[in-house]
């Protein structure tokens, strides 16, 4: 199972990656996750976003994660320490 | 006081569901809106048809729930055809109560015309029946189609009501409170990871509790205000319909969607 960690989306770095301030982990994840940290994404399941990456910019990301409750499911981690994992915005399901 | 609004189906007239929207009125609850002979008729149709299920399976509805299809509006629009499809047997025309929902908020906002949300040549779905069954509760939420649903051409409502009309009630629980808070996105650093919010949100707030809702009573709130609905406790599921409306003020018509 993958590692799932939670959070706000705070600052947009590229049409592809943000910073994440995390609020929640997932018991049993194998990875250690700190309070804020960087997310490339590998897919994203976001309201408002394009669904076609290569239509992806730094502002559409920048009005779906800013704020948003995210859940982001881990692939691993690259060579300078960022997330790579599969982006959603969770919780939205309804009841 | 932050009472509920409560009238009798034939003193509709009296209500100002404008109350509700600006949040002076919590929320209105009008009394046998639905007979209590069609809830029954209703539910045991309802009991007996198929049901599609989400969050693990703890919940049931028929319908799609529009929240649940934000990035997949493909889906959720082949799902809203077949709920026209379902719902028109569990409910057949004369006793059908969503015109009736329609005709509740067209009177209640004067001059305002209301019909089912379209999309392109698409429907939205006219309602969602809920089945909650003893233990379930519904957490500190709000609904807000303008936030989730912004990939929906309904996401540009200048406001939103919900209306929920009770089919069938448990024994215990399954009461819905409302809050005097209005979601606003830094909220969302108060989120649950499945659904809703931290009850710290609310817990300064002030709060409406429903009065004692029987099956044919029908609950209009305002959505972007925080509510839950407390476990239910008897072993009769509580069974609720569903109907979201959403206001454009400058054309001054409501569209309805589930």
């Amino acid at each position: 199972m993958a590692d799932v960690i939670w959070g706000n989306g705070s600052e947009v770095l590229s049409a592809d990656s943000f910073v994440l301030s995390v609020t929640h982990k997932k018991n049993g994840n194998r990875d250690d996750y700190s309070e804020s940290e960087t997310i490339v994404m590998t897919s994203a399941d976001l309201p408002g976003m394009p669904h076609g990456r290569d239509e992806w910019t730094a502002e559409s990301l920048k009005t779906c994660v800013i704020g948003a409750f995210l859940k982001c499911e881990v692939d691993k981690r690259d060579g300078a320490g960022a997330v790579l994992a599969k982006v959603s915005h969770s919780g939205a399901g309804g009841y | 006081m932050w009472v509920p609004r409560i009238v009798d189906w034939p003193r509709i007239a009296e209500l100002n569901l404008e109350d509700v929207i600006c949040g002076k009125t919590p929320m209105a609850v009008i009394r046998g809106f639905y007979g209590k002979q069609e809830c029954r008729a209703a539910a045991s149709k309802i009991n007996a048809h198929a049901r599609t299920s989400f969050q693990d399976g703890q919940l049931s509805h028929i319908g799609p729930f529009l929240m649940a299809y934000a990035t997949n509006k493909k889906k959720y629009f082949k799902n809203a055809a077949a709920a026209q499809m379902a719902l028109g047997k569990i409910f057949p025309d004369a006793h059908d109560p969503i015109p009736r929902m329609y005709d509740v908020v067209g009177r209640t906002l004067l001059g305002y015309q209301v019909s089912l949300a379209r999309e392109s040549q698409n429907s939205y779905s006219p309602a969602v029946i809920r089945i909650h069954g003893k233990g379930k509760a519904v957490p500190v939420h709000k609904d807000n189609v303008g936030y989730e649903g912004r990939e929906y051409a309904i996401s540009d409502i200048d406001c939103q009501l919900s209306c929920i009309l009770h089919l069938q009630e448990s024994e215990g629980g399954g009461r819905l409170i409302t809050y005097g808070r209005r979601w606003k996105k830094a909220d969302e650093r108060f989120r649950n990871v499945d659904f809703g919010y931290s009850p710290d949100l609310v817990k300064c707030a002030r709060s409406c509790r429903a009065p004692a809702v029987g099956a044919g009573d029908l609950v209009i709130i305002n959505p972007g205000h925080y509510h839950e609905v407390t476990e239910i406790t008897g072993c009769t599921p509580r069974i609720t319909l569903g109907v979201f409306m959403g206001i454009y003020r400058r054309d001054r018509r409501v569209v309805a969607w589930a």
